[in-house]
């Protein structure tokens, strides 16, 4: 595991920690909604306001609704692989 | 005495918004305030209190400009614990003759810059699941007064922002309410004239028109950390006007 990935998991566990969730198990292919992390629509807003106070951007302030925890990954990974900065 | 909150006042540099300033400066807070341009109110703040008052030029009907001050910020403080949304302009004059340019200014500044300002305040208070937010609204949304339509529908849409907040924010720790000002003896009465004034000084019960003191104070009452029960509630400090 990345420490990208690493760190993006911790963030969404500390979440679910204080959404008292804390006994669902989150790995790459889980899915935030639904089945998977089961995150309500305030639960996301609090996830994308966290990781852009963690990273200084995040996948849906910039419009996109990713699905999977990995794809929230492949957002800050493919923002690295272009070779461009990540907005403060 | 408790820890220093970040306390964010907009359109601080004068008028009702120095006195809200003012107020969380002498009760310990440290204050980030924005307005168009500086004061000598506002530099006497920043030698006085250096690392604890910060004041950015902005317009924040300007997006950019707006996201750019909560930005700075958070980059010195980490996190914005109380949000003031105080900047707000009048442009008086019956409706039939109002121009389309000003009640555009208004609009864009009393709500739609509010809004946008709210919104990016409020992801930071979400991430850390706890704010207080006060709306400076006025009783003009709630009466209604002859030649501030424009005004007095802002405020009223502000007071409609104010509840549907509180209720989605409400679980996470954060608190919104309005503060429905009465007139003020500021510079924004001063599209009233004489008559106007003394008539609305006739019928207010507290025999005066307010300071900006009057409405600081309910503010901070408000913001209180122990008033997490308090929430979606517009206080009318009016001095009785419209009791």
């Amino acid at each position: 595991m990345t420490d990208l990935q690493g760190s993006i998991l911790a963030l969404i566990q500390s979440l679910l920690e204080r959404s008292d969730k804390a006994d669902i198990t989150v790995a790459l292919d889980t899915p935030i909604h639904g089945d998977g992390l089961g995150l309500d629509s305030l639960e996301t807003a609090e996830l994308s306001a966290m990781l852009e106070d963690e990273f200084g951007t995040d996948p849906f302030g910039e419009g996109l609704m990713p699905e999977t925890v990995a794809e929230i990954v492949a957002f800050y990974s493919s923002a690295g692989e272009s070779g461009a900065s990540v907005p403060a | 005495m408790t820890d220093p909150r970040t306390v964010v006042v907009t359109g601080g540099s004068r008028g009702l918004g120095a006195g809200i300033v003012q107020s969380f400066l002498d009760s310990g807070d440290r204050v980030a305030s924005c307005s168009r341009s500086s004061t000598p109110q506002v530099k006497e703040w920043e030698a006085e209190h250096p690392d604890r008052f910060l004041f950015v030029e902005a317009d924040i009907a300007d997006r950019e400009q707006s996201t750019a001050f909560v930005k700075a910020v958070v980059a010195k403080w980490d996190s914005i614990d109380v949000l003031v949304n105080n900047a707000g302009v009048a442009r008086d004059g019956i409706l039939a003759l109002l121009s389309d340019e000003d009640s555009d200014t208004v609009v864009d500044l009393n709500l739609k810059a509010t809004i946008h300002l709210t919104k990016q305040v409020v992801r930071t208070m979400l991430a850390r699941r706890s704010g207080r937010i006060v709306n400076i609204s006025s009783i003009t949304g709630l009466t209604g007064y002859r030649g501030l339509t424009v005004y007095g529908a802002t405020k009223a849409a502000i007071d409609g922002f104010t509840r549907g907040l509180a209720r989605e924010v409400g679980s996470r720790g954060i608190t919104v309410n309005s503060i429905a000002s009465g007139y003020l003896r500021t510079e924004m009465s001063h599209g009233l004239d004489e008559g106007q004034l003394n008539q609305i000084v006739r019928r207010t019960p507290a025999g005066r028109l307010g300071e900006p003191d009057d409405i600081a104070r309910a503010v901070q009452f408000l913001v209180d950390e122990r008033n997490d029960w308090l929430t979606g509630h517009v206080l009318v400090v009016d001095g009785g006007l419209t009791c």
